[in-house]
């Protein structure tokens, strides 16, 4: 517990002993106010430490609420299997499916749009396996649901995009940290690709200040970054394990850009080298200001 | 006694019943190993998709004549030998598919053609012998007009692809009406038939049209006389027939015969059953019609050492002509300079896992599994690229559809090992081409534009394509900094994945090759 913590808890006991019964809903405002802005949550099984990332966060029912539908968007990219690290980690969508449902979710729905074929990466990824055990609706992407949306950014005016993302009452990005060959790394941000539709790869043209306007035009309830295990070299796809470092962390936050920014240090990076962070900053998307973070951090 | 007038079915046609049952099961058992023919996401399709080929003698003997080498698997083939020896064609007659279709079209006809015999039925016995004379000296034809490679290669190219993209239209249609209740009935339809019957992606062919017409057409002779193609120029059917010739199973016509030539009426093969001198056994298909139709219930079929009917009499003529077309045909088609070293067609990638080219030709059948299995739909048949003998072999056309890295469908479904079933450590290590850069359409070399699709896509562990920081000035003069890519030649397996996804459309900025491609000794670039 830093400095910041304890002075904050303090004041919240002190506050809770001295106010009379009625004052609770001011009691409630503090405990808000000492949520942490990131959850860094180390640990085993990868299950386990997405739900204390989240609970630190207040918990799924502070984000899910009863009879909503849901969408969970994995990266589930590439034809690999879990322990190449080119797609997020299985066991962490499945908790997320699991507590969205535990919250009240009425519906749970998982997709991503594939680079490579989707029959495959859905089933070596594990992640169909997985989340379908716990009763959500693993999709294929449905090109009659690709539609053009005004996204009106500074550089991508309109783009198809999936429609399903948008009519969801709440939408949970889990992307996986992997580095990338324009935009230096792929984390939260970039793992809105996955929603685009036509030929979305003329997005690299212009990397930084496109995923800045799709993750403005799509603003995600939480972000839960699975660095369980992240590749560090022949991202994003990898293939070979002398790439994968296992760091058996998750970050989890309602701020995508603060997110990346923490993502951007699992790799020895500084938050400002990345394009699309320091973008996503400047236009206030978020905050890349790590050190003026509140940043629980846990080890289970 | 007055000619009896009878009604065609006075009696019951049990074994008619019987017959068409088992033709039933074995259509559906083929259509579903068809559809099985896809993949769900696993390596393994976990059914034996090619058993139908397996059993296909003529597939089989013409293999083992070109290759000369007895590597494939003969049991089924030898078995349905075995069956024609004793029973007769019951493979045509009741087991094989495009037979059956046959039949199934040829009830829209009214009535058989009853004309004066025709020797047209010999046709099918100069087809095989031309055909076995090729093959005996290394030319695979067989594949072209043997009735299983032709039908799943027909489905596959026109049928099935018709099929899903006129059913896609209707759901789409109602689909965009968004009518309450409808639209939701119809997208459970929809949804149910994406499970079962349709293929995943709606599949696309260079030669759909060619194909399909060809399959139509020899659909539509039933309507000039019912299975026309079986009695005149299915080479399975004649190579059957001439098994059949001393069969176990026998028919014998009792006296009490009047030839009132009911059952010349309803012999599918045109086995002139009506003379009992002239009955042409190999043209039997042992379908039983003329048993369970004769009014006077003459005929009977039964086991006996005794051969009856007419000798099969080709004409000796015909045969030597027959056998010499078979050896001019092999110099014919050899003299291509496609088979010279170094004028391969460079956009000939052939599937990973594929033999050197001549052999690979040697047992290429066309029958299309490859290429209904392919995941991508990259694989599609030739047409000239390969030779007029290499015809509806496998191509990979990258702009279409990339070799999945870590995928080994191909050559899992390959009948005759023209394409070898690799173990996903070798698929790795295969090489099918090579893929290089366009400089004057790559965006970073040639427009001073960000671009790294290429590299991002390459699926090598270590990737083939690798990127150079250089600093470049734009029009205005502004100096930037971008990543041009290179392809490693070492590395680069030729999958065409970086060509599928290239953001340069048309005429891609990166584009695979042949060269460098495993199989063969003389295509390569680099020193070994």
């Amino acid at each position: 517990m830093n400095r910041r913590d304890f002075l904050k808890s303090a004041l919240i006991t002190g506050a809770a002993l001295g106010l009379p019964a009625g004052m609770d809903p001011l009691l409630t405002v503090l405990k808000a106010a000492e949520r942490p802005d990131l959850a860094v949550v180390r640990g085993t099984p990868p299950a386990a430490i997405t739900r204390a990332a989240i609970d630190s966060l207040g918990g799924m029912k502070r984000f899910v609420s009863r009879g909503d539908v849901v969408v969970v968007k994995p990266n589930i990219g590439w034809d690999r299997t879990p322990e190449y690290a080119a797609n997020t980690n299985p066991e962490v969508v499945g908790a997320v499916v699991r507590l969205c449902f535990e919250a009240g979710a009425k519906q749970v729905k998982v997709f991503d749009r594939p680079v490579n074929d989707p029959r495959r990466t859905y089933r070596q990824s594990g992640i169909a396996a997985a989340a379908s055990a716990l009763g959500a609706s693993v999709l294929f992407t449905d090109s009659r649901k690709f539609k053009d949306m005004r996204i009106n950014g500074s550089s991508l005016k309109s783009w198809p995009l999936y429609t399903e993302v948008f009519e969801a009452d709440k939408v949970i990005n889990i992307p996986i940290a992997k580095t990338h060959g324009t935009s230096k790394l792929t984390l939260g941000m970039k793992n809105w690709m996955g929603v685009m539709g036509g030929w979305r790869g003329r997005i690299h043209q212009r990397i930084d200040e496109s995923l800045v306007d799709l993750a403005t035009f799509i603003k995600p309830t939480l972000t839960i970054l699975d660095a369980v295990r992240i590749l560090t070299d022949n991202g994003p796809q990898g293939g070979n394990l002398a790439d994968v470092r296992r760091l058996n962390m998750v970050i989890a936050g309602t701020d995508a850009v603060a997110v990346d920014a923490f993502g951007a240090t699992l790799f020895g990076m500084k938050p400002a080298e990345l394009g699309f962070v320091r973008i996503g900053h400047q236009r206030r998307l978020g905050s890349m200001d790590l050190a003026g973070m509140n940043i629980r951090r846990i080890t289970l | 006694m007055q000619a009896p007038d009878f009604p065609a079915r006075h009696q019951s046609p049990m074994l008619k019943n019987i017959r068409r049952l088992t033709q039933a099961i074995f259509l559906l058992l083929f259509l579903w190993l068809f559809l099985s023919t896809e993949s769900r996401g696993a390596n393994e399709l976990g059914y034996p998709v090619k058993i139908f080929l397996d059993a296909d003698p003529l597939l089989t003997l013409t293999t083992i004549l070109s290759t000369r080498r007895l590597d494939n698997p003969f049991l089924l083939a030898l078995f349905v030998l075995i069956a024609t020896v004793v029973l007769g064609r019951v493979f045509c007659g009741w087991i094989c598919p495009l037979g059956t279709l046959h039949n199934m079209v040829s009830s829209l006809k009214r009535r058989n053609v009853t004309g004066k015999p025709r020797n047209l039925y010999l046709w099918k016995y100069l087809l095989l012998i031309f055909l076995l004379v090729s093959s005996a000296f290394s030319l695979q034809l067989a594949g072209i007009a043997d009735p299983l490679s032709l039908l799943i290669r027909s489905l596959t190219l026109a049928v099935y692809p018709l099929i899903q993209y006129a059913t896609v239209s209707v759901f789409d249609t109602v689909y965009a009406w968004n009518f309450p209740v409808v639209t939701d009935i119809s997208e459970f339809i929809y949804d149910l038939l994406k499970k079962t019957f349709l293929s995943f992606h709606q599949p696309h062919f260079q030669q759909s049209v060619l194909v399909g017409l060809l399959f139509f057409g020899i659909l539509a002779l039933n309507l000039a006389e019912k299975r026309f193609w079986c009695k005149y120029l299915c080479p399975l059917g004649a190579l059957l027939g001439l098994c059949s010739r001393y069969a176990l199973l026998n028919r014998s016509v009792s006296e009490s015969c009047n030839g009132c030539g009911s059952c010349s009426e309803v012999c599918p093969g045109g086995a002139l059953p009506d003379s009992r001198k002239n009955w042409r056994k190999p043209e039997c298909l042992v379908c039983m019609n003329c048993d369970d139709l004769c009014p006077r219930n003459a005929v009977r079929f039964g086991f006996s050492r005794k051969p009856s009917g007419a000798a099969l009499d080709l004409g000796k003529r015909r045969v030597i002509g027959s056998i010499v077309a078979g050896l001019v045909a092999v110099p014919l088609f050899k003299v291509s300079p496609l088979k010279k070293a170094g004028a391969a067609e460079p956009r000939l990638i052939r599937p990973p896992g594929s033999l050197e080219e001549t052999e690979f030709l040697k047992r290429c059948i066309k029958c299309g599994q490859c290429i209904k299995v392919c995941i991508t739909g990259g694989l599609q048949p030739t047409l000239l690229e390969a030779g007029l003998d290499g015809i509806w072999s496998p191509v990979l056309v990258p702009r279409i559809g990339y070799c999945e890295y870590r995928c080994t469908l191909c050559g899992q479904v390959c009948p005759t090992g023209a394409i070898r079933e690799l173990a996903l450590e070798e698929k790795a290590a295969v090489r099918i081409g090579t893929a290089m850069i366009d400089k004057g359409r790559c965006l970073p070399f040639a427009h001073a534009t960000p671009c790294i699709v290429c590299q991002e896509v390459c699926p090598t562990p270590q990737k083939a394509i690798w990127l150079e920081a250089v600093r470049v000035k734009n029009r205005t003069g502004r100096t930037m900094t971008l990543r041009q890519p290179h392809v490693d030649l070492e590395l680069c397996v030729g999958c065409g994945i970086c060509e599928a996804k290239c953001p340069v459309l048309g005429q891609p900025a990166i584009r695979a090759t042949s060269i460098g491609e495993s199989r063969s000794q003389d295509n390569q670039l680099l020193l070994p």
